[in-house]
């Protein structure tokens, strides 16, 4: 499987002090493949971190013995320079979260679906691990994309799609076999953070499915009601 | 620009207060010029008069000791032309002739006995017999065909005539000219230097004054901790910036004060829903198979989100209501941004049978936080979508109006209810088929606040909603916090 490719032998620091959701975030990471250590405070994580190379952390930004960006801040100085995914009940992104945000971590408001936070975890890995790799074609089962061309065909036959019907495409390939949620489409494929309370996203998976999964053909895209969709064969 | 920036200049309160100050001292000036001419006229009069009464007395004693023989001319006339020579005031670079002092003998009636002066003396005694003399009172006389007047002093002596000295004023006027020529000059020169040093001080006052007013509104529309600048002095506007800072201050910890309830808020109720949406989440993974509980636990995530936009969007609005939303700006292309978003909508309204159209002119920059501004926008065509029945047509139009911008969304549907007109931005309310929680507009108010903008709804007289968003058009990003934050610590 695809998605397990990166989870193997990756080893997380989830630092949380909810224990509701540090326990369920704990299990559903080990059940994508994550070795999952915990730290319920910042003085736990800063020695669990300085003792042993983690891939990733997973921050709350709302620790009870100090700041999470304080924490990251230390953390950075004492040489951890592995990424980290901020979470935070704050509902705006602050000044200091951006700042981070540009050195390649990401950042993730409660409540978040898990989708999206195994989603970004699987970013920032591929994005560390292989950065360089940027492929020309992707191919899924029977469909080719051709990203220079911008063109895309299923079975040799040329889908006739809008440039941003393309786009929307070529994220759920690169994302291929994975999970990816609504506002993870708006903000990758539109560029915006929001949260309609109309079907937008859903018209132009509907429209997509319609020039990809034709009649005759094993439909590709398929609809995880309340989280999204994901574009697999079989 | 220049006259522009002149005009300003014109209207700038140290223009007014030094016009003022140098008219009071320029009036102060000529007051005091105005005395010292009185006293200076005063003075030079004094001593002509002294000069004409000790002359014609000596005059007087001549005429009346010389013999009355044929000599009486020679001597007399030899020494009213000496006392002629002694004139006071006088300047020397004169005429040989002698025009500015006369001497006269002449009795009640008939021709002068005798004549020293310029010309024949006739226009003078005429000039003298015309006015009432008192003796040995200096008197103004004007005499025809002389543009000035003389100072006459008349002495009776014993054969009945009477002797007249005159002086011409000529030079006592003209030591005033000169006076008042210096005084024009110089008083020109000290007022002009007076304006000069009274404009610098007060500009200088001002400018501090402005950069306070200027550092402030800056203040109100970004960070809070941001301070006006304090001059270093404890004079009035050191103690204005101080009092402005320490009001920010508490302005600030206010704001923070609300910041900080309604994070933790938001966090208290964001920790239950985050552990609630993850447990759903997992149980949906498991429930993947029975497909029995699916539909139900999808349709609680589905309200979950829901009841979060609910809750992220009331605190904003309860944030822009007290002015202390958080802004992110960037520089935002309002026709890009909204030409994605007509990407982004066109399928699902034309879904729906609503037609939508964009009208731009091309790019309209604003510096403003994208995230609102999308999320304000989306609102808006989340509100058409719903409420707009089939065969409509939704029509956003940008512009640039007088340093704004202006995004336009109307639609030529059955518009806003009437019941509702008065108050589409408060909160919670909603026409009566609406199924929102009545928030959306009010949330588009509040972002539209945030930045220093507007919104207007109304309903289009050819029938339909329309709403028009304002926002201030881009302006240069405001420098680093650092430099006020040290201004403001000093």
């Amino acid at each position: 499987m695809q998605s397990m490719e990166y989870a193997f032998f990756m080893q997380l620091l989830l630092v949380e002090d909810e224990l509701e959701i540090q326990g369920f975030l704990k299990t559903s990471l080990a059940d994508a493949g994550y070795e999952v250590d915990v730290a319920g405070d910042g003085g736990t994580a800063e020695k669990l971190a300085s003792a042993k190379v983690y891939d990733a952390l997973i921050v709350d930004l709302g620790l009870p013995d100090q700041d999470g960006i304080d924490l990251i801040l230390r953390l950075r100085r004492l040489g951890v320079s592995s990424p980290v995914i901020i979470l935070s009940a704050r509902r705006s992104v602050d000044d200091r979260v951006a700042g981070l945000e540009q050195g390649g971590d990401d950042y993730l408001t409660k409540p978040f679906a898990l989708a999206e936070l195994l989603a970004r975890l699987r970013n920032l890995l591929k994005r560390n691990a292989a950065a360089s790799l940027s492929p020309t074609t992707l191919q899924v089962g029977d469909l080719e994309l051709d990203l220079l061309r911008r063109r895309a065909s299923r079975g040799g036959e040329v889908l006739n799609l809008s440039p941003q019907e393309f786009v929307l495409l070529e994220y759920l390939c690169r994302h291929a076999g994975r999970v990816v949620t609504r506002s993870m489409l708006l903000a990758e494929v539109w560029g915006m953070r929001i949260q309609p309370d109309t079907n937008v996203v859903d018209v132009h998976i509907y429209r997509l499915r319609g020039k990809v999964d034709v009649e005759g053909r094993e439909p590709l895209i398929k609809t995880l009601r309340g989280v999204g969709y994901v574009l697999k064969e079989r | 620009m220049s006259s522009k920036s002149d005009s300003k200049r014109f209207h700038s309160a140290a223009w007014r207060i030094s016009l003022w100050a140098t008219l009071a001292f320029a009036l102060g000036t000529l007051l005091v010029f105005a005395g010292l001419h009185q006293f200076v006229a005063n003075d030079i009069q004094r001593r002509s008069d002294a000069w004409l009464s000790g002359e014609v007395g000596t005059l007087g004693d001549v005429a009346e000791r010389t013999p009355k023989d044929r000599l009486y001319h020679r001597v007399v006339g030899e020494v009213a032309e000496l006392a002629s020579r002694e004139v006071p005031n006088r300047s020397r670079n004169q005429g040989k002739e002698n025009d500015s002092v006369f001497f006269l003998q002449a009795g009640p009636t008939g021709p002068a006995r005798l004549w020293v002066g310029a010309g024949d003396g006739e226009a003078n005694l005429a000039a003298i017999r015309d006015q009432k003399v008192v003796p040995d009172v200096p008197f103004h006389l004007n005499v025809k065909g002389f543009p000035i007047p003389f100072r006459v002093v008349a002495s009776p002596i014993s054969d009945g005539s009477s002797i007249y000295l005159g002086l011409s004023e000529r030079d006592e006027l003209r030591v005033l000219r000169n006076l008042r020529a210096r005084f024009l000059w110089l008083g020109l020169l000290i007022v002009l230097f007076g304006f000069g040093i009274v404009f610098y001080t007060t500009r200088r006052m001002l400018g501090h004054v402005r950069e306070i007013t200027e550092a402030a509104s800056r203040i109100g529309e970004s960070a809070l901790s941001r301070r006006v600048p304090t001059t270093g002095h404890n004079d009035e506007i050191g103690q204005l910036s101080r009092t402005l800072n320490r009001m920010l201050d508490r302005i600030e910890s206010s704001v923070h004060q609300l910041h900080t309830i309604t994070d933790s808020l938001a966090h208290d109720l964001r920790s239950p829903l985050t552990a609630i949406r993850g447990k759903l989440e997992m149980s949906l993974s498991e429930a993947g198979a029975s497909a029995k509980g699916e539909p139900m636990i999808v349709s609680a995530i589905e309200e979950l989100d829901r009841l979060t936009e609910f809750l992220n969007t009331s605190l904003d609005v309860a944030e822009a209501r007290a002015d202390a939303l958080r802004l992110t700006r960037t520089e935002i292309d309002l026709d890009e941004m909204m030409r994605v978003m007509m990407d982004l909508y066109e399928p699902c309204m034309s879904e729906s049978g609503v037609r939508m159209q964009l009208r731009s002119g091309g790019a309209v920059k604003v510096f403003a936080d994208a995230a609102l501004v999308h999320r304000a926008v989306a609102n808006l065509l989340d509100n058409e979508l719903k409420h707009l029945p089939a065969s409509c047509m939704v029509t956003i139009c940008v512009q640039a109006e007088n340093e704004a911008a202006v995004v336009t969304v109307e639609d030529d549907g059955p518009g806003f209810a009437a019941e509702i007109q008065d108050a589409l931005f408060k909160r919670r309310v909603k026409g009566p088929d609406s199924s929102g929680r009545g928030l959306g507009l009010a949330f588009v108010e509040a972002v539209a606040r945030a930045h220093g903008g507007t919104v207007m709804a109304s309903n289009r007289a050819e029938g339909g909603a329309r709403l028009v968003i304002t926002l201030p058009c881009a302006r240069e990003p405001l420098e680093p916090s650092g430099q006020a934050v040290a201004a403001g610590s000093g």
